[in-house]
């Protein structure tokens, strides 16, 4: 019996009691029913959402700094520290005004020069705000409410910017703090955001606590993700660090707990059976699993053996990989955008749908590929990479190709995907990871379907034609043009094999039947949450 | 033997020096950047290299381990890497249930396995010193986390009687200080209570056959009185050089009894700064526990002395 067997069997005993009424309550619980104890994808290590771009850390963030803009369910950005935003008739000019009465957590007013020094800040370390940066004249402040951006050339986009999700977010800090180097951490957290971050109770690696700020002012329209109005029906949020999943589900069976993020796929059934426990999934935008080839180095440097490997590939092997028997948490992705999103396309996927092992060993064939080595970089100690790298080094072996697998940890991962040296001297021919489907929606803030050679994600893919796809996506006005532009993008993307998507799956949440409001959305939403004794 | 005391406290700063340097050149050496794990997954590689430099990462060995040196000079382990908080207040958070779980599980374990051993040395070849060993080895054999995961599933979730997880500290009250470490503290102290079992009975085994425990059955005193005034206190020596060599097996094992019942404590921490590689906590922790190690030796050395007047420093 191996431990993961052993943590189901466990837990499967555990839900049997709990829902079997073999079990009674605990004596140890004993929290007010205004706290919230939730427990997070991983540990808040650090809590500065611009310095470091976890999204554990931008998820503690979006209860505590408020933003400009917001998207909504729509993904469209509405305004939410903004009152009003008006761009001139030659798009070089836009003009933001602060809603009246915003506070921050220490109580001084927040005003127009605190949203300069924070976008300023932020635009050095976003990818869409170094674009801003670029075409840039001048962020000033004009008087206490009004920000201006005088821009040389129009950025249709910049409310997307604004407004949009993914790391890092343009939260709005005290001018003080936000004039930190963006490379260095802040250790100040004071936001405007409906919950305040309390410091002194803060144990990395266990726990996080954030308090109502009491003066924040919502919106008058429904909350919608981190648009509209951020009611807190809670007075406490306590997060709860739990790194072993058998743990985190006895918990929440037990009442520890109210709310656990991100269960892992094997607990799920357990929790499922038990009658005081909601399960949904988490986010429907869900997430791309992906390995990463190494353009600047033989074997994958030639296009020959990226396609080779896209035509041999089953999505299906890589899913049950991840998700087990649950086909409601997988579907093939022949393309490299969020499915059911505006701009989702399959055009140029085909090659993603062959499966054909004889094809592909036939192209591999006739490529330069001369059986050297492929330095296969797995960090075990994420269960979605390993998997991952499980099935693709049975594939390359399938394909006929000389796989070298290096089982590490994501830190050094992290380290080694960064050398462009070649395979045989630290450097990689392959590496896994996942993306957010919430930020695969466009290619604003998708970094991995860039091909922009040296200044590209790793891998380092250099493709004129993508580029200029996506050059020709930023420029567009109306979605039917963007929509347009987006088929030719995903299939350029494909011919080049930018990067190979091994499909889309979802994940889920889970929670205590006495918790309610919890939606679903790609950042677990506190606001509109509710909990009775 | 304060003198003596006070020679091995001082002879435990050189250890920590080399212990210390040993362990900077290690991480120095060890595959990972805590840079790209502070970027996280869609940084670029340019965003990865201005947070090394930030962090002084790109600086030569030597200065690096020159400015540790000097701050630990002047008693201050320095800032974590992730979270900028300073190393000693970290470790200061994590410390109180470490002790607590490491404190009640010697207790426990102590309480529970030098009867254990005197009893199977005593019945030694019948039955029940069959299943006290029995049990040893099943205490040696299972992993902790088996033991956690069956008792927080027995105890936590079908009789409800202790929490699954968490800490609460002493000064929140006694019991409810308690309620969360006796689990724990039963899954850490199974390896450690076999461990003391084994050497008490093999010990006691053969302080029961010396002349003077014959001499004193002979003279009529009471079994009780000859195992545990007689025997065991002849005994005692090996036991206690025994438990405090068990520290360094409650300290491995507090890692992953931390991580199953979800204490906040040193081991975690320790865990947590490896993988994210925050160089600081790594050290820092690591000086804390040789010096803790140290600390432990140095009392047991001083308990021989009481346990056998023969021993003199």
């Amino acid at each position: 019996m191996d431990r993961r067997m052993l943590l189901k069997g466990a837990a499967g005993l555990g839900a049997m009691a709990a829902s079997g009424g073999l079990s009674r309550p605990a004596i140890s619980q004993g929290a007010a029913a205004k706290t919230l104890r939730f427990v997070p994808q991983a540990n808040l290590a650090n809590f500065d959402p611009i310095w470091g771009t976890q999204y554990v850390v931008r998820n503690a963030a979006a209860m505590v700094w408020d933003t400009l803009y917001g998207f909504d369910s729509n993904l469209e950005p509405k305004p939410q520290m903004a009152e009003s935003a008006e761009v001139s008739s030659d798009g070089l000019t836009w003009t933001f005004k602060l809603r009246p009465n915003l506070k921050f957590h220490d109580g001084t007013p927040v005003l127009a020069k605190d949203v300069v020094a924070s976008l300023a800040r932020w635009a050095v370390r976003d990818p869409m705000g170094q674009m801003i940066i670029a075409i840039q004249n001048e962020l000033t402040a004009v008087d206490d409410r009004t920000v201006k951006w005088l821009l040389k050339k129009p950025y249709p986009k910049m409310l997307l910017a604004l407004g949009k999700n993914n790391t890092p977010i343009a939260f709005i800090m005290p001018e003080r703090i936000a004039k930190t180097d963006p490379f260095k951490q802040i250790d100040e957290y004071i936001g405007s955001g409906p919950m305040k971050f309390a410091k002194g109770e803060w144990v990395p690696g266990a726990k996080a606590v954030f308090e109502k700020f009491t003066d924040y002012v919502p919106r008058q329209e429904p909350a919608s993700w981190l648009a509209g109005g951020k009611n807190m029906l809670i007075d406490r949020i306590e997060w709860i660090v739990m790194p072993d999943p058998a743990t985190a589900s006895s918990a929440l069976q037990n009442g520890e707990v109210d709310w656990w993020e991100n269960p892992i796929s094997d607990l799920v059934p357990v929790l499922k059976k038990n009658r005081n426990i909601s399960v949904d999934i988490a986010d429907s935008l869900g997430n791309i699993g992906s390995f990463r080839m190494n353009h600047l180095h033989p074997p994958f440097n030639d296009v020959k053996v990226r396609r080779a490997v896209l035509m041999a590939l089953d999505q299906e092997e890589y899913m049950r990989a991840l998700v087990g028997d649950d086909n409601a948490l997988w579907k093939p992705l022949p393309g490299f955008f969020t499915p059911d999103t505006p701009l989702y396309t399959e055009s140029g996927g085909e090659i993603l749908k062959m499966k054909n092992l004889a094809a592909a060993k036939k192209l591999l064939s006739e490529s330069s590929y001369s059986g050297q080595p492929v330095t296969c970089i797995v960090a075990q100690d994420q269960p979605i990479t390993k998997a991952q790298g499980d099935v693709t080094a049975e594939l390359l072996k399938r394909l006929g190709m000389n796989v070298d697998f290096v089982a590490t940890d994501w830190g050094t991962t992290g380290q080694r995907r960064a050398q462009k040296s070649p395979p045989g001297q630290g450097g990689w021919s392959m590496f896994h990871t996942w993306h957010a489907g919430a930020d695969c929606i466009s290619p604003a803030p998708y970094n991995a379907v860039r091909a922009n050679g040296d200044k590209a994600w790793f891998g380092w893919p250099n493709s004129e034609e993508v580029e200029k796809e996506v050059s020709n996506w930023f420029d567009a006005k109306t979605l039917d043009e963007e929509k347009v532009v987006m088929a030719r993008l995903n299939k350029a993307a494909l011919d080049h094999v930018v990067y190979a998507p091994t499909g889309f799956f979802l994940g889920y949440q889970a929670w205590r039947k006495n918790v309610s409001g919890i939606t679903k959305g790609p950042l677990p939403w506190f606001w509109g949450v509710s909990k009775s004794a | 033997m304060l003198s003596y005391i006070l020679r091995r406290i001082a002879a435990t700063i050189p250890v920590m020096g080399f212990v210390a340097l040993f362990v900077f050149s290690l991480l120095y050496v060890a595959p990972g950047d805590p840079a790209a794990v502070i970027a996280g997954d869609q940084a670029t590689p340019q965003d990865i290299e201005r947070i090394r430099q930030s962090l002084g990462l790109d600086r030569p060995f030597l200065i690096r381990f020159g400015e540790w040196v000097w701050q630990l000079m002047q008693g201050n382990l320095g800032k974590s890497i992730f979270t900028g908080l300073p190393v000693s207040q970290l470790i200061g958070q994590r410390l109180e249930p470490t002790i607590s779980l490491m404190i009640v599980t010697l207790i426990m374990s102590i309480m529970i396995a030098v009867p254990m051993g005197v009893i199977a040395a005593w019945k030694a070849g019948t039955f029940l010193d069959r299943l006290i060993m029995a049990f040893a080895v099943f205490g040696f054999s299972v992993p902790v986390f088996v033991v956690g995961y069956l008792l927080a599933y027995v105890f936590a979730l079908e009789f409800g009687w202790f929490p699954v997880q968490g800490y609460t500290p002493i000064a929140r009250g006694f019991w409810a200080w308690l309620d969360n470490l006796i689990l724990p503290s039963i899954a850490l102290g199974c390896v450690y209570i076999a461990l003391i079992a084994r050497i008490t009975r093999a010990t006691m085994l053969e302080v029961l056959q010396q002349d003077y425990v014959r001499t004193a059955r002979a003279k009529g005193l009471g079994q009780r009185s000859i195992l545990f005034l007689h025997a065991l206190k002849n005994a005692a020596v090996p036991i206690v050089t025994v438990i405090g060599i068990g520290i360094a097996l409650l300290i491995g094992g507090a890692v992953v009894t931390e991580s199953v019942f979800a204490i906040p404590g040193l081991g975690r921490l320790t865990v947590d700064a490896i993988l994210r590689r925050d160089y600081p906590v790594i050290q820092g922790v690591v000086l804390f526990f040789s010096f803790i190690y140290v600390i432990v030796n140095l009392l047991i050395d001083i308990a021989y002395t009481f346990l056998d007047p023969r021993i003199r420093y």
